[in-house]
């Protein structure tokens, strides 16, 4: 099935990126990743109807990616399939908010056409701030940053080895799939009459599997303590770092930096 | 029914945060006091297996539509409600960091409607005590199914009131809440048919492992108790919240309204107006004579068109620096290689 591949190889592809070299890879995670909480944050506190103030932010992302390497195809193919429920969600407001709110060229745009497009551009960018985050920074190195923000132990244990046997059950499920498809050739799908034994069997293969895991793991010595990798310290560019992308996002908040620069030129 | 960033404010997403915080605390809580460290592997493999099973849709006969399991409520009977609830959130961080379903700052909304009302809600109250301790595939099915359904109606609804009280979608409570619940009733059918299948062939082929959720008694009263309190507090929170932020702000209309009649600079031109209104006449989708007057239509028009002009310009610039540093960066690259 292609979605599942399809799942594989995203995990597989962002898992490669994050293994990049450059400056933006080698920041210390931990201020990646207050710089990433804080930018959500500030683009979701402005106004419903707000356009030309958000704007300017897209300078976050864009610079991030070409610093960063990060090939813009693969963040914008799966911004595509992020898109569809903001903008079903926000598709109701040019319906029910028709009060005129500007005339732009002899065209009436209304308040619920604005705050439909300022719900597009706040989905691309907070789905941007996400991606870039982990592309370029590895799921071990996040993981134990969590630990350092007092998320509990055992269910960044949880993520982390959900995480690990994400691929191998995918591939399981998609042989399963296979192999069902080359016993009934001419039936689109798996019928609902079959989700029983079908799911009920993956179940079972995951339970060995598991079982296997924690053999494998009880052999290394394991006694219930998940042990991570612990990073490096903080630098004073790490510090700068955060602290002048922090300062422009909120200077980026208070000013209008888009009217500012139109206001130049109209 | 994943909530994204851009649908919520900091205000909801920071207290729904909170409480799913709250119940994730608890549960690690709970999952700790009964470890064996042979439920670790067990609890992560099994995140793995709802993110594979929720991506194997099955055919629905005769509709041309499909479906596909939901995971909570099956968790919960597989591994009891706390570690069914940490592993369908660690699920949802994982969903959100590498797929962009649902946002990060969502996280919180989305761990507390898709998992809270299965483990916490629909698993005790109504999966068990259907269930009441003698495991027939009738009773599971029943359970199943009326289970799966209630806690999707449940988080749907709480969907509807997140979403509602964030305000940044205009679909009144009404027709939005009538646009979900039927919705998701058909997908709870779906997904607890699936659910129920799944625990009938557990309950045939391994049934020791369903057995694992037979609980002494009264501790089930116990749990209840706890679940209302979280419940209550949850409420509260809420509740506070809601009220705190309604009397802080004004309506978002007005006070746009407000700041925008302010800064006029552009006076309104007749032709533009009646052109316009011609169009508005003409389609349904535009919108209709709501402005009192011309002029603070159109002083938001003036600084609209500086702004989106300055936007422009802005987005151009943040592009070409973008392209340019790549640019330069394979150049660099092509330049090494050639050394």
């Amino acid at each position: 099935m292609s979605k599942l591949t399809e799942s594989i190889n995203r995990i597989q592809s962002l898992e490669e990126l994050a293994d990049g070299k450059t400056a933006i890879h080698c920041i210390h995670p931990m201020a990646k990743l207050i710089t990433t909480i804080f930018f959500l944050v500030v683009v979701i506190s402005f106004d419903k109807y707000s356009i030309s103030g958000l704007i300017p932010f897209f300078t976050y992302p864009i610079l991030l990616m070409a610093f960063g390497e990060i090939p813009y195809r693969s963040v914008l193919t799966r911004l595509i399939v992020a898109l569809p429920f903001s903008f079903f969600a926000g598709l109701s407001n040019p319906f029910f908010d028709r009060e005129t709110a500007l005339i732009l060229l002899g065209i009436p745009v209304s308040w619920g056409i604005l705050s439909f497009l300022s719900i597009i551009l706040k989905t691309v960018l907070t789905v941007m701030a996400v991606l870039i985050l982990i592309a370029t920074t590895s799921m071990d190195k996040l993981a134990y940053q969590m630990i350092r923000i007092k998320i509990p132990k055992i269910f960044v244990m949880q993520i982390m080895l959900t995480y690990r046997y994400l691929t191998l059950l995918i591939k399981e499920a998609s042989d399963m799939i296979t192999a069902y498809h080359l016993r009934s050739s001419r039936q689109k799908g798996i019928r609902l009459a079959h989700a029983g034994t079908f799911m009920g069997q993956l179940l079972l293969r995951s339970f060995e599997r598991a079982e296997k895991v924690y053999v494998a793991m009880k052999c290394r010595g394991f006694n219930g303590e998940y042990h991570f990798a612990s990073s490096e310290r903080m630098r004073r560019g790490d510090y700068l770092y955060g602290l002048f992308v922090c300062t422009a996002f909120l200077l980026m908040r208070g000013i209008n930096l888009s009217r500012i620069v139109g206001s130049i030129f109209v | 029914m994943h909530m994204a960033d851009a649908l919520i404010t900091p205000a909801v997403g920071g207290v729904m945060m909170a409480v799913s915080a709250g119940a994730i605390g608890y549960s690690v809580k709970k999952v700790k006091e009964e470890l064996d460290d042979k439920k670790v592997p067990l609890m992560g493999v099994m995140g793995a297996f709802v993110f594979a099973g929720q991506m194997i849709n099955f055919t629905i006969p005769a509709t041309g539509s499909s479906g596909h399991i939901g995971g909570g409520l099956l968790l919960a009977a597989l591994l009891g409600p706390y570690a069914a609830f940490l592993v369908i959130s660690a699920v949802l961080v994982i969903q959100a960091l590498f797929f962009a379903d649902g946002g990060l700052l969502a996280l919180g909304c989305n761990i507390f409607n898709l998992g809270f009302f299965a483990c916490f809600i629909a698993y005790p109250f109504i999966y068990k005590q259907i269930i009441n301790k003698s495991f027939t595939p009738k009773r599971i099915t029943i359970g199943a199914i009326i289970a799966v359904i209630a806690g999707l109606q449940l988080g749907a609804f709480s969907v509807v009131l997140q979403t509602l009280i964030s305000g940044i979608t205009e679909l009144p409570f009404a027709s939005f809440a009538l646009l979900m619940q039927p919705i998701h009733l058909a997908i709870g059918l779906i997904e607890g048919i699936a659910t129920a299948a799944v625990l009938c062939f557990v309950l045939k082929s391994s049934p020791t492992l369903l057995d694992g959720n037979v609980t002494v008694e009264g501790e089930s009263t116990n749990m209840r108790k706890k679940t209302v309190t979280i419940l209550l507090i949850a409420a509260l929170i809420i509740g506070g919240f809601v009220s705190w932020f309604a009397s802080g702000y004004p309506d978002g209309l007005e006070w746009s309204m407000e700041r925008v009649a302010g800064t006029a600079e552009l006076e309104a031109e007749g032709s533009t107006y009646h052109a316009a209104a011609g169009i508005q006449e003409n389609t349904a989708f535009l919108p209709d004579y709501g402005f009192k007057d011309g002029g603070e239509s159109s002083a938001l028009a003036g600084t609209s068109v500086s702004g989106m002009i300055g936007g422009g310009i802005t987005l151009s610039v943040a592009c070409l620096a973008g392209f340019i540093i790549t640019r330069f960066r394979k150049k660099v690259k092509c330049n090494e290689c050639q050394s």
